[in-house]
């Protein structure tokens, strides 16, 4: 990188940190080492560290540290964080069931890549799927590492409601929504284990990092997993 | 021990706190009362710490019958607030008697009122808050005949607590909200960045704590509005494709793919939340020291009845209630 990440207010109370512009796994390498370099020192002041897919945020008090010395301190982690082994992810295989009823659009997505819908998701479930970060809400995960044959645009209008557990795919990511939202991604399958406890701590299962593998199983099989946590499926 | 039954939930009407932040890594907003430094005043008055549980009630309608002798305060935006039908004085504490009922009727000032209970309001807690958050699937908004219960009972009374008049903030003056650019005010025109800063906004009618839709002139995109999706703080304004500015706030999404114009300062917040949908908004730019400074100020201003109330002497009046 010829010039070295990026540092800039966003807002009052934050910093955003900013790497390499791509959705890339070494730049997100990058993001979470520099985000376990600042949870490591447990700087007061320092509120919330938030890595995402090339950026981190950093959120602050104000009144606790100025931003000139935290930018510095930043700077001094970003150095810090380039030794900085990261732990290895966890690897989820979830059961999915695929197709018909809970993969609405599998058909389309065969007929936009030219496969057979077999062959869409033999390719789907292979894929070992990395967590960039979770955000949005309700603990969503960011996924990537969808084989780029399976390339397929958002749909035009999204849905009003997909049901939790749904998988699906749209530009080059993939997610499983945690609860029933609206989304415009194309949905060719569903996990039934429960993505989200809002009365658990943590309330999702899933850390940037981990692996997500979306094995394909009988409907009766994905059933099973009702109720069950991510962590069953480790 | 009960409180209150609902007999008339209102328009949007939650149980809040200060909120759970520290929780956005796992895709969680932090929540919590919309006007922070109404709904901390009104515990304080009640002899609560200031971070309980209360009431944010929403435009009005909301109707609540007491179901004991009770300690309250209402504060934040003027509702019309009314006990039997005669008007409540607002920013003091009252004591209820039971049978009594607080109503409110009309909106006069602001958009929010918080209503706080000695003992504060109980309610589930979700990663050690309150805070309804409906989206979230964290708790509901009041529903009718639903018994709202206090979650730490005291049969002590307290000193008559008023806040004086010149401490109560003025909510008319709240439509000019101070702003830091960026982190994309590179991903804008010129001529889209002179739009933003000298136009007025309408808040569009579809806003709610998640964030206020603005209607107004299109701010233009130097390249497009698409980013790859990255944290978001409170406060942020993405602009989207189609030119019309979002103002994110206290229940949003905490990560997105949209250009952001700008932040509106920690300090301003608060009079987001008396900001009603139709109202518009304008955008001054400052500077980050200019924020740190309000935002210091802002916590003297709290401070200062903080002390009153340790010290009792918020009236000069040391009557009991």
């Amino acid at each position: 990188m010829p010039d070295g990440p990026k540092i800039r207010p966003s807002g009052d109370s934050a910093v955003l940190v900013e790497f390499e512009n791509r959705i890339d796994p070494e730049v997100n390498r990058s993001v979470r080492s520099l985000a376990l370099a600042i949870e490591s020192e447990a700087l007061p002041g320092i509120k919330e560290v938030l890595p995402a897919y090339r950026a981190l945020m950093v959120v602050y008090d104000p009144l606790e540290i100025k931003y000139r010395p935290l930018e510095k301190k930043i700077y001094f982690w970003i150095k810090k964080a380039k030794n900085i082994d990261l732990p290895p992810g966890r690897f989820f295989r979830l059961p999915t069931v695929y197709g018909a009823l809970h993969g609405p659009d599998l058909q389309r997505v065969a007929e936009t890549t030219h496969l057979s819908p077999e062959k869409v998701i033999q390719m789907f479930s292979e894929t070992r799927f990395m967590v960039y970060f979770i955000g949005f809400i309700c603990g969503l995960a960011y996924l990537g590492g969808l084989p780029e044959s399976l390339r397929v645009p958002r749909l035009a209008t999204p849905r009003t409601l997909v049901p939790a557990g749904s998988v699906g795919l749209a530009g080059g990511q993939a997610n499983a929504i945690s609860t029933d939202q609206p989304s415009g991604f194309n949905y060719i399958g569903r996990t039934f284990v429960n993505l989200y406890t809002p009365h658990l701590f943590p309330p999702v299962p899933f850390l940037s990092g981990d692996e997500i593998q979306f094995i394909p199983v009988a409907e009766e099989e994905a059933m099973k997993a009702k109720g069950k946590l991510a962590m069953d499926f480790l | 021990m009960k409180a209150f039954e609902v007999s008339n939930p209102g328009i949007f009407t939650t149980i809040q706190d200060l909120g759970r932040p520290g929780y956005m890594k796992y895709g969680t907003p932090a929540s919590g009362v919309a006007d922070s430094f109404s709904a901390q005043v009104a515990n304080l008055l009640v002899g609560n710490p200031p971070g309980a549980a209360l009431l944010e009630i929403t435009l009005f309608r909301l109707e609540l019958l007491a179901l004991n002798d009770l300690i309250i305060a209402v504060t934040g935006g003027n509702l019309s607030p009314n006990l039997n039908g005669k008007s409540l004085p607002m920013w003091q504490a009252l004591a209820l008697r039971e049978g009594e009922r607080v109503a409110f009727r009309a909106r006069k000032e602001g958009f929010r009122a918080y209503l706080a209970i000695q003992g504060g309001f109980s309610g589930r807690e979700f990663l050690g808050s309150r805070s309804v958050f409906v989206r979230g699937l964290m708790g509901n908004v009041l529903q009718t005949g639903e018994i709202l219960e206090i979650a730490n009972p005291v049969t002590q009374s307290i000193p008559f607590r008023k806040i004086l008049q010149e401490m109560i903030p003025i909510f008319s003056n709240k439509n000019i909200l101070r702003v830091i650019l960026g982190p994309q005010d590179d991903r804008f025109t010129q001529k889209g960045m002179e739009t933003f800063l000298s136009s007025a906004y309408r808040v569009n009618s579809q806003s709610d704590r998640m964030g206020y839709r603005l209607e107004g002139p299109t701010i233009e995109h130097l390249q497009g509005s698409d980013i790859i999706s990255e944290p978001i703080a409170r406060g942020a304004i993405q602009v989207p494709g189609d030119g019309l500015p979002i103002l994110l706030l206290w229940d949003a999404q905490v990560s997105g793919g949209y250009t952001k114009i700008a932040n509106v300062i920690s300090a301003d917040l608060d009079r987001v939340a008396q900001v009603m949908p139709g109202e518009n908004l304008r955008f001054q730019s400052v500077t980050l020291e200019e924020a740190h400074r309000a935002l210091r100020e802002e916590k003297l201003r709290l401070e200062r009845i903080h002390k009153m109330v340790a010290g009792e002497n918020c009236s000069g009046n040391t009557d009991k209630i």
